[in-house]
């Protein structure tokens, strides 16, 4: 693996990609769960205060690609 | 032609191996033995002949044409018929000094692995009873009952239990377990075997001092030559650093365990939690070489010899001014007049016998009045006197009795492993009042003490500093030096934790109980007392 | 509290048996368990015999012989500290005879010992001086002209006590400490009888010695032969308040020994359930920051952080502050200010400062540096268990046959605990180490590991799954305990996840580079080798799978049916004295204290009617998301208690960004912290001796913290969160910590038993403490789980993001030291510098030969995130490829090379796991030297104006 392909740098994570990367951070580690989707979404509801799943929701209708696909699952069933 | 030659340290002390190498360059079969225990007649050669073994002794490197054709003028006949050998009850060094001591053939044939044999054919608790039986008491000198020692570790549960064979002989004038270890070792090692099977013992230690290098050198080579014999049971030999408190057994147990030796309280005792904490036998090389002996003959053969509650036999090792040096085993009951003039023949300067030693440095002094004592350890006891190892040191009348009594002290501090408090500063206070009533006492009592004894000066400012602001300036006459020296071996004996502390005083008051004129009293204390 | 000294009873109290033996003391029958000690026995029935050796903390040794008895139809005087008690037996401890012997032996002791009484530093605190009045010497025979160890030079080199020779007694009583106390096996005496001498290590003196300088020995001494330095500068003390330490999760209680208004010492407490009497040499000895003159006392604002502070009343500080939230608040709005509770606070502050951002700003912005350390531990075992604590008490850990210690260094850490983990160890109990490093437990005087399992750092999960593996294909789980006690369901979806051959040992090994077979063999002793106990530290937590790793933990003691009684159980070794505690109050944004989430609305609607505001439901922030929402500009103002973020969260730079970002920065502390560079007001903080409160260990007891002298600053720190709390319009009355303990009780379950008239009855209470457990919980889940049944979940091995490669080639970890706690805020203001003056870089021989480095050189250490500049150390303890340092120094400052990573589900940074680049340096950074400039500038104060 290269350096380059690093997601981090010396510069600090801009708050946008910082919680775009946490998202997925908890889906990707819930994701042997059995139904890892909507523990994301449960953790991430009780985690994290609206403002910062309101931006979640923002980023995510911006960048499409930025969220795999358990945590866009999540997402949804957020928003439902 | 096959002929006998000791290789006990003291014989080659003695110049054994130059005698040995004459016979051998002279074409002979020299085989090498233990000593038989008589130091007068090393190196002692014994030439193997139709009429048995001829003994010549002693004899030197340029005698061999002589001893070989008969005519050496220290010809002895058969040594077992000298009066020193022929009146021993030799149970335990019956082969010491005849057999080839590596020689497993030798050792089978005279009644070898009989013991052991006996032991396996019979149950644990079976051989303790025996043993209970014989009355053999712990022979390193606190005469405890061996049979309930072993009973206690018979019973402990526990998984692995030890045998250890404390022979870190340490005492003056002492020599029996070097003897035995260097001339019969297998003796030793079945004993050791038999203890581990009546007690279910797995492996076993024989802690040897390192100034024994021929005796450590023989119990490995004899260990690894009959390991195929007492297996399942193993053996190993320790090597002491040369601490006389290790001779103390939870001394011992501590140096085995790789730590300081230091005397652990009791209880625990080591039959119960011993060795790594697991029950564990512990005696003395002289109790478990009785024991194959007893195992082989029956427990009523051992206890018939003995006296009172002392059974069996001593092999009691005379030393010191003496003109029969030597080993000298006899059933319990013989008067120590009997030992000391009969056996040893008297002083080897030829003066007259002022005192003797019993039981090592720790052992007390008796005056010839007291030689109708009989060897046997409540009589011993009752006279403030002990048994101990049973070393017998002789002097004459140009003995310091003072000095002998300073010299105690002097060991006790050196030896001391510090633990306690009545030793580590009682001796060197006993040290020090010993040299205030010698220097207190008339000159002309006795010769004055070597000045370099003398405690060192160099405290003396502060010690003077300190003086001065002592709660009472120190009385330093006679009285009062003896009283305190009475007061000091009173809270040695009764408050030290182990023997060393405890013993001290036995030679100390009994130097000054017996010989008060060499202590600068006016007379003895029997007559003032009136 | 007047002064007493504390009941020695000669000698420990016997191992239970449940028997008892009947006897008669000087005439009075009574009945003790069998094998207590005559010495014992006599104590206990309110006898007091002669004794110097002897001391209750320590086995037996019978050296001093003074405690000589006569028991009847025995021989001679058994020495009464080393014989037992026996049915029928008739013992006389008091008779002329006994007088005589015990005068003789005491005779002989004062003939080597000075006779400088009056002016000795424990003149009237000496037992031998007590002894010798006991036994009625009046005469030293002997004079005072012989052979001596009087005159021999002390041993000054400590810088908390002293060793002098001269009045040594040689009792051993300071080399059994070291041994059986302390366990670090640093004393001998050397030397045989008159000779024998105390020494530490071959001939070296205590310094430089192997010495931990835990005090044991100090404690030890019967004379003033080991002595405190205070107390032969202060006086011997007069009074006692016993107390809480303010170091580490231990919880050890003290006497603080004072004379007058002044501390004197602080001595291990006895009956100290957490330490049982014993210390180490950051509680005992390194207290004086309290007094440094470093610490602040005066309130201070400023406009800005390029300014100079200014010292103001009380009274205007607070006004400010409260001001200054309203005022952002009204400005931003009400969700743009936050605080954080201090893990060195007591409950009951915690408490306060969390109710005054949930009452007082009206929002859920606080967390608490247990964000930074255990927040996985809460999590997981929560998740699977369905407590955020520890199971067991320390006690626990002496009925333990297998001990796996993971990420955690318990001999530096944790030292009075590990001390116990020794005992224990030495006693028998098997030991598996997995650790990167080579720690102290792996192998040192009488303890050996019996795995040691030196993973690459991030692989815990991986590791701890493997294990499972071996545990469930070769049936080693305990299906009684799995079937009774957890859902059996969830059991084999987990036993299949870990059965499958990815997760074997050999199929892990090139990513842990852990032989499978030790790995196996680990597995096998753990889950069969008689009650297992697994004790963790920040090295499991502060990782990107932290949560996953304590849960994988979880997992193992539920398959292996290690949970629910003594001796087994999943112990988090927590950081700080109270982050259990500040975790318990509420400190967390998304709950309220005993851990109920913001969102359930009865808990909710307890807390409303008692605060008598409407409190919000959404979860508050995270640290790292305040200074986040700081440099987005929504975050404007931030209460920091006891805390400095700066130097002790990761990646300093982003720390820093976000700090500078905010309007209003209030830094309450006792010295001008880190994070005070970047303050707008500081308010002087208060030490744990000059308040009254509680701290919870980590094993959950509740222990009180007593005042101890008045605070030098004014006000305790609770005090001061009610004058905040007051000044924004809130009107809280308390005027004890005891009342704010009530009201946490009336709002807390778990929590209801607990008041202050039974903690000063009892000493101490584990949580649960409420009608369903009156006396408190040592042990946890002991007929079933909190949360009803024990949930095994699938613990997936993600790795890091944190990658090496070519140009960070090395992996970073970082811990702390023995003598230096956390930042070093304390410690470094106490003489602890003596061995701990900077932050070194471990390095294995290896990788320093590549770099042509030497041990002592400087070095750069660079990381994606920064780089800094310290000393090289060149150890093995470390293993190729790993490099190791601690975060003690801000002229170090570790956290600026440490990254953004986190845990996936609570944000616990991943302090163990960065990969650097290491290589040689000619000096400072210029981030450091940057830094020390702008610290200088920013820690400037004002001088005050004249009064005219």
């Amino acid at each position: 693996m290269s350096d380059e392909s690093e997601v981090m740098s010396t510069d600090i994570m801009s708050t946008g990609d910082r919680l775009i990367y946490m998202a997925n951070q908890i889906a990707r580690n819930l994701a042997a769960q059995r139904d890892a989707d909507v523990q994301t979404a449960e953790h991430i509801r009780k985690y994290w205060t609206g403002a910062m799943r309101a931006r979640l929701q923002e980023l995510a209708a911006e960048r499409p690609d930025a969220l795999s696909p358990i945590a866009a699952q999540a997402l949804r069933r957020i928003a439902v | 032609m096959r002929v006998f030659v000791s290789r006990d340290m003291a014989s080659v002390a003695l110049g054994a191996d130059d005698v040995a190498r004459a016979f051998a360059d002279a074409g002979c079969d020299v085989v090498r033995t233990g000593s038989r225990g008589l130091f007068s007649i090393e190196p002692l050669v014994e030439v193997e002949t139709d009429d048995g073994r001829i003994g010549f002794g002693p004899v030197g490197p340029g005698d061999v044409a002589a001893v070989l054709d008969g005519t050496h003028a220290t010809r002895l006949g058969k040594v077992e018929e000298l009066a020193f050998f022929a009146g021993q009850q030799r149970f335990t060094f019956a082969r010491c000094g005849v057999i080839d001591p590596l020689s497993l053939e030798d050792y089978a044939a005279l009644h070898g692995w009989q013991g052991l044999a006996a032991a396996r054919a019979q149950a644990p608790q079976a051989v303790v009873d025996t043993v209970k039986a014989s009355g053999l008491r712990g022979r390193g000198g606190a005469g405890f009952p061996t049979g309930i020692k072993w009973q206690t570790v018979l019973d402990a549960p526990a998984g692995d239990k030890f045998i250890v064979c404390n022979a870190d002989e340490g005492d003056s004038g002492t020599f029996a377990d070097r003897m035995l270890m260097e001339g019969d070792p297998y003796c030793l090692i079945e004993g050791m075997a038999i203890a581990a099977h009546a007690v279910g013992a797995g492996h076993g230690y024989i802690y040897i001092r390192s100034e024994y290098p021929f005796a450590i050198y023989t119990m490995r080579l004899a260990i690894e030559r009959s390991a195929h014999l007492v297996a399942p049971f193993t053996l190993e030999v320790r090597e002491g650093a040369g601490a006389y408190v290790c001779g103390e057994e939870t001394a011992l147990l501590d140096s085995i365990e790789g730590k300081r030796g230091q005397v652990r309280a009791k209880p625990p005792l080591p039959a119960l939690k011993g060795l790594f904490g697991q029950p564990t036998v512990i005696n003395n090389v002289l109790s478990l070489a009785a024991v194959p002996f007893i195992l082989a003959e029956g427990a009523d053969a051992y206890a018939a010899v003995g006296f009172g509650r002392s059974r069996g036999t001593m092999p009691v090792q005379l030393a010191g001014n003496v003109r029969h040096g030597g080993l000298y085993e006899i059933g319990f009951g013989i008067t120590l007049g009997e030992l000391v003039n009969d056996v040893g023949g008297g002083t080897a300067s030829g003066r007259p016998v002022r005192a003797v030693q019993v039981g090592g440095p720790l052992g007390a002094y008796f005056p010839p009045s007291m030689f109708h004592l009989p060897f046997d350890y409540e009589a011993f006891a009752q006279a403030g006197g002990l048994i101990g190892h049973a070393g017998i040191t002789v002097f004459d009348d140009s003995v310091d009795m003072a000095h002998m009594a300073r010299f105690a002290m002097e060991f006790c501090a050196a030896e001391s492993c510090g633990k306690c408090t009545p030793c580590r500063i009682g001796s060197t206070r006993g040290v020090e009042i010993m040299d205030r009533i010698m220097a207190q006492r008339a000159p002309s009592a006795a010769a004055q003490p070597d000045p370099g004894l003398l405690p060192s000066q160099e405290h003396g400012s502060l010690a003077k500093a300190l003086y001065s602001r002592a709660p009472s300036r120190i009385d330093t006459s006679l009285d009062a030096q003896t009283s305190l020296l009475r007061d000091l071996c009173d809270t040695m004996k009764y408050g030290s934790l182990c023997a060393l502390g405890g013993f001290t005083p036995y030679p100390v008051l009994s130097a000054l109980d017996h010989f008060p004129e060499d202590f600068g009293a006016r007379a003895p204390i029997k007559e003032a007392a009136e | 509290m007047s002064f007493s000294r504390e009941t020695d009873h000669g000698t420990p109290a016997a191992i239970a048996t449940g028997k008892s033996v009947t006897l008669t003391i000087d005439g009075q029958s009574v009945t003790l368990p069998e094998g207590t000690s005559i010495m014992r026995a006599a104590s206990l029935t309110g006898g007091s015999i002669p004794k110097l050796c002897a001391t209750d903390s320590m086995d037996s040794f019978g050296s001093c012989r003074l405690c000589l008895v006569e028991v009847e139809g025995r021989n001679g005087y058994p020495a009464s500290c080393t014989t037992p008690v026996a049915e029928g037996m008739v013992v006389r401890t008091q008779t002329e005879r006994l007088k005589q012997l015990r005068r003789g032996v005491m005779e002989l002791y004062i003939s080597d010992h000075p006779l400088d009484c009056l002016t000795c530093g424990a003149n009237g605190d000496c037992e031998l001086q007590d002894q010798a009045g006991a036994v009625g010497l009046r005469d030293v025979r002997y004079g005072y002209d012989g052979a001596t160890n009087m005159g021999q030079a002390k041993d000054q080199s400590n810088p908390y006590f002293d060793f002098d020779p001269s009045k040594c007694i040689v009792c051993s009583r300071c080399v059994r400490a070291c041994e059986e106390v302390q366990g670090t096996f640093a004393l001998t005496i050397e030397g045989m009888g008159f000779d024998s001498k105390v020494s530490p290590s071959q001939g070296e003196d205590f310094l430089g010695s192997e010495c931990v300088s835990c005090g044991a020995c100090v404690q030890a001494c019967p004379t003033a032969s080991l002595i405190e330095k205070s107390v032969v500068e202060v006086g011997t003390p007069d009074r006692a308040i016993v107390t809480t330490c303010a170091y580490c999760g231990v919880g050890c209680t003290f006497r603080a020994e004072m004379r007058g208004e002044e501390l004197v010492r602080m001595v291990p407490w006895k009956d100290g359930k957490a330490n049982r009497g014993h210390s180490c040499v950051k509680g005992r000895f390194a207290w004086g920051y309290a007094q440094h003159q470093d610490r602040i006392l005066n309130p201070m604002i400023r406009a800005s952080v390029s300014e100079p502070w200014r010292e103001v009343s009380w009274e205007e500080a607070i006004a400010h502050t409260a001001s200054e939230f309203r005022r952002i608040q009204g400005k931003y709005g009400t969700r743009s200010i936050g605080g954080i509770t201090s893990s060195r606070c007591t409950n009951e502050e915690t408490f306060l400062v969390q109710k005054l951002i949930r009452q007082g700003f009206g929002n859920n912005n606080v967390d608490t540096c247990a964000r930074v350390c255990h927040s996985p531990t809460g999590y997981g075992l929560s998740q699977t268990f369905g407590t955020s604590a520890g199971t067991q008490d320390f006690d626990s850990v002496m009925q333990a046959d297998v001990i796996l210690v993971i990420g955690a260094n318990p001999t530096d850490g944790h030292p009075v605990f590990a001390s116990r983990m020794k005992k224990r160890l030495r006693q028998g109990a098997k030991l598996i180490v997995m650790d990167p490093r080579r720690t102290d437990l792996v192998k040192s005087p009488h303890v050996e590991a019996e795995h040691h399992l030196p993973l690459r750092p991030g692989t815990n999960v991986a590791m701890l799954t493997a294990m499972a593996h071996v545990i469930v294909t070769e049936k080693l789980y305990d299906e009684a305990f799995i079937r009774e006690r957890c859902d059996w369901d969830e059991f084999t979806d987990w036993a299949d996840f870990v059965s499958e051959a990815v997760r074997s040992p050999e199929a892990i090994e090139p990513l842990t580079g852990v032989k499978a077979d030790e790995v196996r063999a680990a597995a096998r002793l753990y889950a069969t080798g008689g009650n297992g106990a697994i004790y963790y530290g920040l090295g499991v937590t502060e990782h990107s799978q932290g949560s996953s790793t304590v849960m994988a933990i979880a997992n193992l003691a539920m398959a292996t049916g290690n949970v629910g009684r003594e001796g087994v159980g999943v112990n988090p070794l927590r950081g700080q004295n109270n982050v259990q505690g500040a975790c318990d109050m509420g400190s967390f944004p998304h709950e309220f204290s005993g851990y109920r989430h913001v969102s359930d609305t009865a808990t909710r609607a307890l807390f409303e009617q008692a605060w008598g505001v409407s409190l919000d439901a959404e979860p508050g922030l995270r640290i790292p998301n305040m200074l986040d929402a700081a440099t987005d500009g929504t975050f404007k103002g931030l209460f920091v208690q006891g805390e400095d973020i700066l130097q002790s969260d990761p990646n300093t730079h982003h720390v820093a960004a976000g700090l500078a970002a905010m309007e209003c920065v209030v830094v309450q502390d006792l010295f001008l912290n880190e994070t005070a560079n970047y303050a707008h007001i500081f308010l002087p903080g208060s030490t744990f001796l000059e308040k009254d409160g509680t701290f919870t260990n980590a094993e959950r007891r509740i222990q009180r913290v007593r005042q101890v002298m008045a605070p030098l600053n004014g006000y305790a720190d609770w005090e001061i969160v009610q004058l905040v709390a007051n000044a924004m319009g809130l009107d809280w009355t308390y005027d004890h910590p005891a009342q704010i303990m009530d009201e946490i009780a009336a709002l807390t379950p778990t929590f209801a038993g607990v008041h202050y008239d039974r903690l000063e009855a009892e000493g101490s209470l584990q949580w649960p403490a409420n009608d369903a457990a009156p006396d408190g919980t040592p042990t946890m889940h002991i007929d079933g789980f909190v949360r009803g049944k024990g949930k095994f979940v699938v613990t997936d091995y993600v790795p890091t993001d944190e990658k090496t490669g070519p140009r960070f080639p090395l992996l970073l970890t970082t811990g702390r030291i023995l003598s230096h706690y956390n930042v070093g805020a304390q410690t470094r203001r106490t003489a602890n510098t003596a061995w701990h003056p900077e932050d070194r870089l471990e390095i294995h021989p290896s990788d320093a030969d590549n770099r042509g480095l030497k041990d002592g050189d400087w070095v750069t250490l660079r990381s994606r995130a920064g780089e800094t500049t310290l000393r090289a150390l060149v150890t093995e303890r470390v293993a190729p490829g790993v490099v190791y340092t601690t975060f003690h120094h801000p002229e170090t400052q570790a956290n600026v090379i440490t990254t953004d990573y986190s845990d996936w589900a609570t944000n616990c940074p991943e302090y163990k796991v960065t990969a650097v680049q290491v290589m040689a340096s000619n000096g400072p950074s210029d981030w450091q030297r940057d830094y020390a400039d702008q610290a200088r500038t920013s820690r400037r104060i004002a001088p005050l104006e004249a009064a005219e």
